[in-house]
């Protein structure tokens, strides 16, 4: 394989990769929030429910982040073992 | 008998990378998927000190048990 092609596989592979990994992430985020917000299904979504929605999105990602440092932290520190 | 085929090595070590970036996403997602319904049951304007505390614990501790149990199985002291 020449090396231009080796360049667009390498990218493709991490196109695809973004790609499962974000719709994972919606998935999970949907699930949760939907949980979390949506108690009781009325005939549409309030605005109660609409702000937690987008609340949770938020802190989902926040808590995601700081997960990720504290995972990254663990592993260069030697408590891996996962 | 299929002839040997052997990958690129730059190709085999980028698809190391690739997969090493994989798992640690993985663990993560399990992380935050697990952490976030023990610590923020009421999701804020922001992740104050006690959720963050807490996530940052129990990430930690999550990982600690994972370590606990495989050491047990694999023969650790069985009583």
């Amino acid at each position: 394989m020449d090396s231009q092609n080796s360049e667009l596989v390498k990218q493709q592979v991490q196109a695809e990769l973004a790609n499962a990994y974000a719709q994972e992430f919606f998935t999970t985020v949907r699930e949760k929030c939907f949980a979390k917000c949506i108690t009781k299904p009325g005939p549409s979504l309030s605005s109660g429910e609409a702000t937690c929605v987008s609340r949770c999105t938020d802190r989902y990602v926040d808590a995601t982040r700081m997960i990720s440092g504290v995972v990254l932290q663990a592993y260069s520190s030697g408590q891996g073992g996962v | 008998m299929a002839p040997q085929q052997s990958i690129d090595p730059q190709m085999a070590a980028f698809l190391e990378e690739e997969k090493r970036k994989a798992m640690f996403n993985e663990v993560v997602a399990k992380l935050a998927d697990v952490c976030f319904d023990k610590c923020v049951s009421k999701p804020g304007a922001s992740l104050d000190r006690y959720e963050s505390a807490c996530l940052s614990q129990c990430a930690l501790r999550y990982l600690e048990t994972g370590q606990l149990i495989m050491s047990r199985i694999s023969g650790g002291s069985m009583n």
